[in-house]
C-alpha cells in the first residue's frame, strides 16, 4: 500500500487545528475569568452537539431528547457525588455510563420510528425527565434544585475558571478525535449508509437495529458525558434548566454549524454560545433568536456553517470537495 | 366513587373535544400536504392571547371576538405554509419538522417577550355553575366545550362532503396529479388547508384557555394532541378525534388516581408506549415500517 500525500486541505486542516489548539491551551495566561467560563461552557455545548451530530446528522436520525441525556449525566455525577461521596472522575465516567445505557435502551423502541414520529417520541422522553426530575425529589431534590463541589481528580481540585477551563478543554478535544475516528472509520461509514438509504444499507449486509442503537447510545454518552462536566463546572442544578428548549438549543447548534460535520458541531456550538455573551442582555431574546436562526438555516445555508465555508473554499480555492446537501435525511 | 368517577370522564371529555379539534388540524394538514406541522398547538396559543387582547384590552364583545380569533389564526396558518413550509415542500422531511418546530419557537418566545410568562384569565361565556344529569354532575362550561366541538366537527364534516372546495381538498388528499389533472389548483388547496387547521386550533385556543391555563408555553398542548392523534391512528380523520376525545379522559383520570405531576407525563408515556407497540394507532394505517 502507498500512502497517499495529503491533499491541501488536509494540510491546511491540520495546521489550522493545531494553531487553534496552542491558542487555547495558552489562553488563560492571558484571558479573564469571565471569558474562560464562557469558553467551558462552549466546550461543554461542542460535546452534546458532537453527539447528537452523530445520531441526527450521521445517522438521520432526529432527536428531541438530548435535554433529557444531558440531564441524567448531570444528575447522575451529582447524586454519586454528593449523597454517595464517590469520586469525581469516577462520576462523570458512571454519568456518561449511564446515559449511554439509557440512550441504547430508547433507542430500542426507537429502532421502528423515524422522523417526525421520532422527533415526537424524542420530545416526549425530554417532558418526562424533567417531570420526573421534579417528582423523584428523594434523589433529585425536586424544585429545590441540588448543588455539586468542585470535581477533584488526582489530587487537584477543578474549583478556579482556569482550572475548569483546562479540564473541559481536554475532554472535550479527547471525545473530538474519538468522534472524528468514529466518523472515519467502518462505524461512521455505517452510520452514513443507514442515513442515504435504509434498506441499500441493510442488502449491503448491515445490521440496521445494532448501528442504530449504537447511534444512539454513543449520542446519549456524549450528552451525558457533558452534563456531568456541567454540573461540576456550575455547581448548581435546576431542573428548570432541562427544559424542551434546550434540546431546541442542541438541535439549532447542528443546524446552523452543519448536519454531518464534527467541524459544524464546533462552529455553531462557538455562534450560537459566544454571541448571547456578546449581546449581553439577549435574555428574553434568545429564544426568538434561536427559533429565527432554526428557520433561516433551513430556508437560506441548508449546508450550514461548515458546508458553506466548505463550498467557499472549494469555489474559490479549489480545495477539499463540494459539499452536496444529503437528501435522505430524516426518512 | 363511580359518581366522581363519571364526572371526571365528562370533564375529561370536555379537554379530549379539544385536543381532538388539534388532532384534527394536524391530520387534515397532514393528509392534505404530507407535512406534519409542529407548530400546531402554537395557534393555540396565539389564539388565546389574541382572544385574550381583544377582550380584555379592546373590550370587545364575546361572539364577535371569537369569529375575528378564528379568522387572524387562519390568517396566521397560510402565512406560515406560504413563508416558511412551501419554499421547502421538496426538501426531506427532516427540514421541513425543524423548520416548523423553529416557527413555533418563533411564535412562543413572541408570546412570553409581548405578554409575559405569568398566567393570564381568560373569560368565557360559559359558566362554572355545576349541572346534574342523573348520577353525573359537570360543569355548563363542559357542555358547553363538549356541543361546541361536535358542532364544529359536523360542520366540517358537511364542508368535506357537500361543497365543492370540500370535495376538491379530498380529491387533493387523495391524489394531488390526479386533483391537479382535474382542474383542481393544488397550490391553493394547500393554503386553504392551513388556513383551515389553523382556524381550527383557534377555536381550540379560545375554548381551553379558560380551562387550563393561558401562557406562552400553552402550545405544548400540541404534543398532547398529537398524541391523541397517534392513538387514533396518524392520517386517520375518525382516528384523531376519537383518539383526543380517549386522551382526554385517560389524561383525567390518571390525575384523579394518581398526582398532579403523573396527570402530566402520562400522556407523554402513552405517545411512546403506542408509537412503540401500536404505531398504527386504533385505527390508521402502519405510518411506519419495521427495521
Amino acid at each position: 500500500v502507498i500512502a497517499r500525500a495529503p491533499s491541501r486541505a488536509t494540510m491546511l486542516t491540520w495546521l489550522g487545528g493545531a494553531a487553534l489548539g496552542v491558542a487555547l491551551l495558552a489562553l488563560p495566561l492571558a484571558a479573564d475569568n469571565y471569558v474562560l467560563y464562557v469558553l467551558t461552557r462552549l466546550f461543554v455545548y461542542v460535546l452534546v452537539a458532537l453527539g447528537l451530530n452523530l445520531l441526527t446528522g450521521y445517522t438521520g436520525q432526529v432527536s428531541l431528547g438530548h435535554a433529557a441525556f444531558f440531564a441524567i449525566g448531570a444528575y447522575t455525577a451529582a447524586v454519586l457525588a454528593e449523597a454517595l461521596r464517590w469520586p469525581s472522575a469516577l462520576c462523570v465516567v458512571a454519568a456518561a455510563g449511564f446515559a449511554a445505557l439509557v440512550g441504547y435502551l430508547l433507542g430500542l423502541p426507537c429502532l421502528r420510528l423515524s422522523g417526525l414520529y421520532l422527533a415526537m417520541a424524542t420530545l416526549g422522553f425530554t417532558l418526562i425527565v424533567q417531570e420526573m426530575l421534579l417528582q423523584l425529589a428523594v434523589i433529585t431534590h425536586g424544585s429545590e434544585g441540588m448543588s455539586v463541589r468542585p470535581a477533584s481528580i488526582l489530587g487537584v481540585t477543578f474549583n478556579t475558571d482556569g482550572r475548569k477551563y483546562y479540564l473541559a478543554l481536554v475532554v472535550t478535544a479527547v471525545m473530538l478525535v474519538v468522534a472524528r475516528n468514529l466518523v472515519r472509520g467502518r462505524t461512521g461509514r455505517a452510520f452514513l449508509a443507514i442515513r442515504e438509504n435504509e434498506r441499500a444499507a441493510e442488502a449491503m449486509g448491515l445490521h440496521l437495529a445494532r448501528y442504530k442503537t449504537i447511534a444512539f447510545a454513543v449520542s446519549a454518552l456524549y450528552a451525558g458525558l457533558a452534563g456531568a462536566l456541567s454540573a461540576f463546572m456550575v455547581g448548581f442544578l435546576d431542573p428548570q434548566e432541562f427544559s424542551f428548549f434546550l434540546s431546541i438549543q442542541f438541535i439549532t447548534i447542528i443546524i446552523l454549524g452543519g448536519l454531518a460535520s464534527l467541524l459544524g458541531s464546533v462552529l455553531g456550538a462557538a455562534f450560537l454560545i459566544v454571541l448571547p455573551e456578546l449581546l449581553a442582555g439577549l435574555d428574553v431574546w434568545q429564544a426568538l433568536v434561536y427559533g429565527l436562526i432554526m428557520v433561516l438555516t433551513i430556508l437560506f445555508m441548508p449546508l450550514g456553517l461548515a458546508g458553506t465555508l466548505r463550498r467557499q473554499a472549494y469555489r474559490w480555492w479549489g480545495l477539499g470537495t463540494e459539499p452536496v446537501i444529503p437528501r435522505r435525511l430524516g426518512h | 366513587m363511580a359518581e366522581i368517577l363519571a364526572s371526571q370522564v365528562v370533564s375529561g371529555l370536555a379537554t379530549g373535544c379539544v385536543y381532538a379539534l388539534i388532532a384534527l388540524g394536524f391530520v387534515l394538514i397532514f393528509k392534505a400536504t404530507d407535512v406534519v406541522n409542529f407548530a400546531q398547538g402554537e395557534f393555540v396559543m396565539a389564539s388565546g392571547f389574541i382572544s385574550y387582547t381583544l377582550l380584555i384590552r379592546l373590550g370587545l364583545s364575546y361572539w364577535l371576538v371569537f369569529l375575528v380569533t378564528i379568522t387572524l389564526s387562519g390568517i396566521m396558518g397560510v402565512a406560515l405554509e406560504r413563508v416558511v413550509v412551501r419554499p421547502i415542500m421538496n426538501a426531506p422531511i427532516f427540514s421541513i419538522v425543524i423548520a416548523t418546530i423553529g416557527a413555533s419557537t418563533v411564535l412562543r418566545s413572541s408570546a412570553g417577550i409581548v405578554y409575559g410568562y405569568d398566567v393570564l384569565p381568560l373569560p368565557t361565556v360559559f359558566s362554572k355553575d355545576p349541572i346534574r344529569l342523573g348520577a353525573v354532575t359537570f360543569t355548563v362550561m363542559d357542555a358547553g366545550v363538549i356541543g361546541f366541538s361536535l358542532a364544529i366537527m359536523a360542520m366540517l364534516y358537511l364542508f368535506f362532503k357537500l361543497t365543492r372546495t370540500g370535495t376538491a381538498m379530498r380529491a387533493t388528499a387523495q391524489s394531488q396529479t390526479a386533483a391537479r389533472l382535474m382542474g383542481v389548483s393544488v397550490s391553493r388547496i394547500f393554503s386553504l388547508t392551513w388556513a383551515i387547521s389553523a382556524a381550527i386550533g383557534g377555536v381550540a385556543g379560545v375554548l381551553i384557555a379558560p380551562i387550563v391555563y393561558l401562557d406562552p408555553n400553552l402550545g405544548f398542548i400540541g404534543v398532547k394532541a398529537f398524541a391523541g392523534a397517534i392513538l387514533g391512528g396518524f392520517g386517520s380523520i375518525p382516528g384523531a378525534i376519537i383518539g383526543g376525545m380517549l386522551l382526554g379522559v385517560l389524561e383525567n383520570l390518571s390525575g384523579y388516581f394518581f398526582n398532579a405531576g403523573i396527570k402530566q407525563v402520562s400522556t407523554y408515556v402513552l405517545l411512546i408506549l403506542v408509537l412503540v407497540v401500536r404505531p398504527s394507532g386504533l385505527f390508521g394505517a402502519a405510518p411506519v415500517r419495521r427495521v
